[in-house]
């Protein structure tokens, strides 16, 4: 079998070529009208945009900084333009019920209409009601009406005093009431000379005072009913003057608001309330009570006069209130106090008829507002709760406004294992948010892209307000995205990491005086982001370089091989190598995995293990008994293993192991493995090789140290200058490999060697050794139970 | 021009307040210590504990029928005779209340009698009588008492018969000028100091041609100019009660002021006046 060469260094770097850009500067370069690469989530957007279904609201897929939100705002801006108006929305005093104020909806902007000639209609009643009160005609009539009271109150008191005088009776005021006596001359009769009087004349007398007390009585008990008379009488009179002074301006306003029959009922109702309280308005003064007059007021709730086209909201802070809307209170002498007037609209109000963006992870993290959001989606329209009553903790009565009700989408904003939980654990999830819109996180890169994705950095430069960049810049940029991507063959979409490098890069380009971003400033802001953040990668360097961490990377050992692995801190990764050791003596045909039994390895690296030793049985010893106990380590690892990236190494330590055939240490490895041998794709390819070539190369002159990787993994390889460089001299190799037995050839030098059709492997050979040196384990342990079996009198016992 | 100087020539005799403790009466209380304020003039209250009311009480089969409720209960006369005396109390300490800011004399004269004549022997020309249209009689809707009638026609001097109304804006006080030359002065003078004190412009109303003579005229401008009360002079054209009521009403009168002198000043007058919603003060 040939040892697969070495890559090329176009192999392992993806380069831009400037011819591919026309342009000089991104100046020139007219904006994209749609974001490229993004056709799967603009179908999405487009079709949860216009679907009028319920239930058809969006949920906008992607990772956090991809720039999701800006996305979906331009989209939404340039379709809710094309939309109607929605509505203006105002609650108005309930007449009827006070704590539940009624609700009107008017075309949009004739809510600020509605609402100015209410309060001037509320202006109007506190001066015209009083000055008809004060009028003339109304003094006259409310006189005539009292007068007549009087005259008939006083009538029937008259006549019996004048009953009560004819027959010689004073009829007398006490402070309390009245009372009867006898008199003459005008004067009241001593009582003592009324004793000479003749008993006939007594009785005479008495029983007229009798009865004279009793038609008092009577004429006094039929006065509360002439009072209730006059109070109606009075009250009518009112009724009458209001209905004449408010004729013409409700008039007016009816004729107005003719074409809506909400307001019109809503004017009836003031009218007929006017009149109720028409007493009220009669102190000129003070005018009539503020609390009245408020409640002719309108409180206009959604007020699109200045909307264009559908609304497009984003709530920023969408608590369970501002979502909802609330119901302030205004404290008043130590008491909260609250009508319909502070009644405040929430975002769902704002966004009707129209669209409201929405993060999602903030809309989970606030108390109820999930709940709250459902509920309203639910049942199509806004009723606002407030919080306290929704967890009981408040009884007092308060404004119940009538719903109001809902048309509008939602699009919620989150990463994809939010989407992936909710619609898991959420039952409700996927009946409100039945529109899934996929963000690409990477863009594929060809020839077709290249304009494309350098008129989405000029449109980011734009936005940013920095300085144009060269043609030469792009191409580096071009070139970092992919190894963003990880991947010759894609760029990165990352809407935030890209404009980060730009605003970095904008700033080294202020600092050297220039007025466009040059290559050269690209490479700073990559290289000084890098090192920034290297603080940890340099100690673990310096911990290798002073022998601390062992790592060879020349030489020769059996047993011992550079596996690599790839370390995240933050928002940067680096790969470094780790020492797998391996060792192999007879037994039961067991791979001990040593990460696991101490419970650092995860499940994938304890599968990986497993496929290994299936691999070796199956190879190896097909249909005789595997007599091995092998280990694997990965030495100096405390922290946990996972992942099957190291089984290529994994193997080739054991296979020395077992054959003691020594390992080049100058080469790391890196790959995962079949049952089969195949080497199969790893991630991080990029940092691990880098991680293992800054290694080699701290330790001294490079000489011939490499990577083996997986051929599969070639089309991800974007290596940076270092590694290009060397590889370019020879200096630092990178192989790819595709089965296991080329992996053998390179670390040993030795023919791995193809099995014959009897399955044996060719003498001399790699393989051929570890078959033998298994037929010796095997034998070493079947004399060694033989032995033992003797040595226990036949019985059975493990070696 | 202050609210303690007077026109030249006004009689400072005393303030007799009549006070029988109802609401009304209570109500010209305050008016006459304001008076007595501005003239720094001597009040004297008066509670008469009317003598038939005291006989009434004392027939075993006296009742009281409530004015309000129509019940029917015992008028017994040691029961009124307490009730009259807690009332002449109360009366003494409203009256002292009143008079305590101004830090005027004042005096309660607690006497048993006929109301009018108890009244009548008090009085001085000089004095000031202040009393309610109406006293306990108002419970019936009366709008003016017969004590009030008959002291506003029998008293030496003038008179103000009190009740309260609904201050209006851009009112006026009424005087009603007649042929008498000295009673329109002492109308004039009462009529300029009501005038002052609720400040609202005053009315003459004269009736040619005894008193509409340009010079008379001319003398009485000059001296409602002198005495710095804004007034304006105005012919009453039939010297009628409907005459006098229409007037009234289109000057939006708050006060009337007229001279127990005048023809309008008889029987008919004094019904005439029992329809006035308004004080009325009765000048010699």
């Amino acid at each position: 079998m040939a040892v697969p060469a070495a890559l090329t260094e176009d192999r392992i770097y993806h380069y831009c070529p400037p011819e591919k850009l026309d342009f000089e500067t991104t100046e020139t370069l007219e904006e994209l009208e749609l974001p490229f690469g993004q056709e799967r989530m603009l179908r999405a957007l487009e079709f949860g945009a216009g679907i009028k279904a319920p239930g058809f609201n969006l949920f906008v897929l992607g990772p956090s900084g991809a720039g999701k939100h800006e996305l979906v705002r331009r989209f939404l801006d340039s379709h809710a333009a094309e939309q109607p108006i929605p509505s203006d929305w105002c609650h108005v005093f309930n007449f009827r019920q006070s704590d539940q104020p009624r609700v009107i909806e008017l075309p949009p902007g004739d809510g600020r209409a509605f609402k100015s000639d209410m309060n001037d209609l509320a202006m109007e009643l506190k001066t015209a009601i009083p000055a008809a009160f004060e009028s003339e005609e109304y003094q006259a009539r409310i006189q005539e009406l009292q007068e007549e009271v009087a005259r008939r109150q006083q009538q029937g008191l008259f006549a019996i005093q004048k009953e009560a005088n004819a027959n010689n009776i004073a009829m007398l005021t006490t402070p309390a009431g009245f009372t009867f006596a006898p008199m003459r001359n005008g004067e009241v009769i001593e009582p003592e000379e009324y004793k000479n009087f003749s008993d006939d004349e007594k009785t005479l007398i008495e029983s007229k005072v009798e009865e004279l007390q009793k038609k008092l009585q009577q004429a006094i008990q039929q006065l509360p009913r002439l009072r209730k008379e006059v109070q109606e009488r009075v009250h009518a009179l009112n009724e009458e003057m209001v209905q004449l002074t408010l004729g013409g301006p409700i008039g007016e306003l009816r004729e107005k608001w003719a074409k809506i029959p909400a307001v019109v009922a809503h004017l009836d109702a003031v009218r007929e309330d006017v009149v109720e309280h028409a007493e009220a308005f009669q102190d000129n003064e003070n005018g009539a009570p503020a609390g009245l007059l408020n409640r002719y007021r309108v409180n206009l709730l959604v007020d699109n006069a200045e909307t264009r086209g559908a609304p497009v909201v984003y709530e920023d802070l969408p608590n369970h209130q501002h979502l909802t809307g609330q119901i302030e209170h205004r404290a008043h002498q130590g008491n909260l106090y609250t009508d319909f007037t502070l009644i405040r609209a929430g975002s769902l109000h704002r966004a009707n008829g129209g669209y409201l963006i929405l993060d999602a992870r903030r809309v989970l993290s606030q108390p109820m507002a999930w709940d709250s959001l459902k509920r309203i989606l639910f049942s199509g329209q806004i009723r606002i709760e407030s919080l306290e009553r929704l967890y009981g903790l408040a009884t007092t009565v308060s404004q119940q406004p009538e719903p109001i009700p809902l048309d509008v989408k939602v699009v919620l904003l989150g990463d994809r294992t939010l989407y992936y939980l909710l619609a898991h654990y959420d039952p409700d999830f996927l009946d409100l948010f039945k529109v899934e819109a996929d963000f690409e996180d990477d863009l594929d890169r060809d020839d077709d892209s290249y304009g494309l994705y350098a008129r989405m950095i000029a449109a980011m430069a734009r936005a940013l307000k920095i300085r144009p960049l060269s043609r030469d810049s792009v191409a580096r940029l071009i070139e970092h995205a992919s190894r963003l991507a990880s991947d010759q063959k894609k760029l990165s979409a990352h809407d935030r990491v890209l404009k980060d490098l730009l605003s970095e890069s904008d700033h080294w380009a202020a600092q050297d005086g220039c007025d466009k971003i040059e290559r050269a400033h690209i490479e700073q802001a990559i290289d000084e982001r890098e090192y920034r953040a290297s603080r940890v990668r340099e100690r673990s360097l310096e911990q290798i370089s002073r022998g601390v961490v062992m790592i060879a990377t020349t030489g020769e050992q059996v047993g011992q091989v550079n596996g690599l692995s790839v370390l995240q801190l933050g928002a940067t990764r680096f790969g470094q190598p780790t020492r797998i050791t391996a060792t192999a003596r007879p037994g039961k045909g067991q791979v001990v995995d040593i990460e696991r039994e101490a419970k650092l390895g995860g499940p994938i690296h304890s599968k990986a293990v497993m496929i290994l030793s299936r691999f070796l049985a199956n190879r190896y010893a097909p249909e005789g008994e595997l007599s091995l106990s092998a280990s694997l380590a990965f030495e100096q690892s405390y922290g946990g293993v996972e992942g099957d990236s190291a089984s290529v190494a994994e193997t080739c330590v054991l296979l020395s192991a077992i054959t003691g055939v020594p390992l080049r240490q100058s080469l790391a490895v890196t790959g995962s493995m079949n049952q089969h041998g195949e080497v199969q794709a790893v991630g991080g390819v990029n940092e691990k090789i880098e991680g293992f070539y800054r290694v080699c190369a701290q330790t001294g002159a490079l000489q011939g140290q490499g990577v083996l990787l997986p051929a599969s993994n070639v089309e991800h390889l974007m290596l940076n200058r270092e590694v290009r460089e060397s590889v370019r001299s020879g200096a630092f190799s990178v192989y790819p490999v595709t089965r296991i037995d080329e992996a053998i050839e390179l670390m040993t030098g030795m023919e791995a060697g193809e099995p014959d059709r009897g399955g044996q492997f060719p003498e001399g050979s790699f393989n051929r050794l570890v078959a033998d040196r298994l037929v010796q384990f095997a034998e070493s342990g079947k004399s060694r139970d033989d032995s033992t079996d003797k040595d226990n009198g036949g019985s059975n016992g493990d070696g | 021009m202050t609210d303690d100087q007077q026109p030249a020539g006004t009689d400072r005799g005393r303030i007799l307040i009549l006070l029988d403790g109802s609401r009304p009466s209570l109500s010209a209380l305050e008016v006459a210590a304001q008076m007595a304020r501005a003239r720094q003039a001597e009040v004297l209250g008066v509670f008469v504990e009317e003598v038939s009311l005291l006989r009434s009480a004392g027939y075993g089969f006296a009742r009281e029928v409530g004015a309000s409720s129509g019940v029917v209960r015992p008028l017994d006369a040691a029961a009124l005779q307490t009730r009259m005396r807690a009332q002449a109390e109360q009366i003494r300490r409203a009256l002292q209340q009143a008079l305590a800011t101004s830090g005027g004399v004042q005096a309660l004269v607690h006497c048993r009698g006929a109301v009018a004549e108890e009244v009548l022997n008090l009085l001085q020309p000089e004095d000031l009588l202040i009393m309610g249209r109406v006293g306990w009689s108002g419970i019936s809707g009366a709008r003016m008492g017969s004590t009030a009638r008959r002291l506003a026609g029998q008293a030496p001097g003038e008179v103000l018969l009190w009740t309260e109304s609904r201050p209006r804006p851009q009112c006026r006080v009424v005087v009603l000028l007649n042929h008498d030359r000295e009673g329109n002065r002492r109308a004039l003078m009462a009529a300029a100091e009501r005038a002052r004190r609720t400040h609202c412009p005053l009315t003459v109303l004269v009736r040619g041609p005894e008193t509409g003579d340009p010079a008379i005229l001319a003398e009485l401008q000059a001296e409602l100019g002198q005495w710095g009360v804004p007034a304006r002079i105005r012919q009453l054209p039939l010297e009628s009660p409907e005459s006098l009521l229409r007037v009234l009403q289109q000057e939006r009168a708050a006060e009337l002021v007229l001279s127990r002198r005048g023809s309008l000043f008889g029987e008919q007058g004094v019904d005439m006046l029992s329809e006035l919603a308004m004080p009325v003060t009765v000048t010699p």
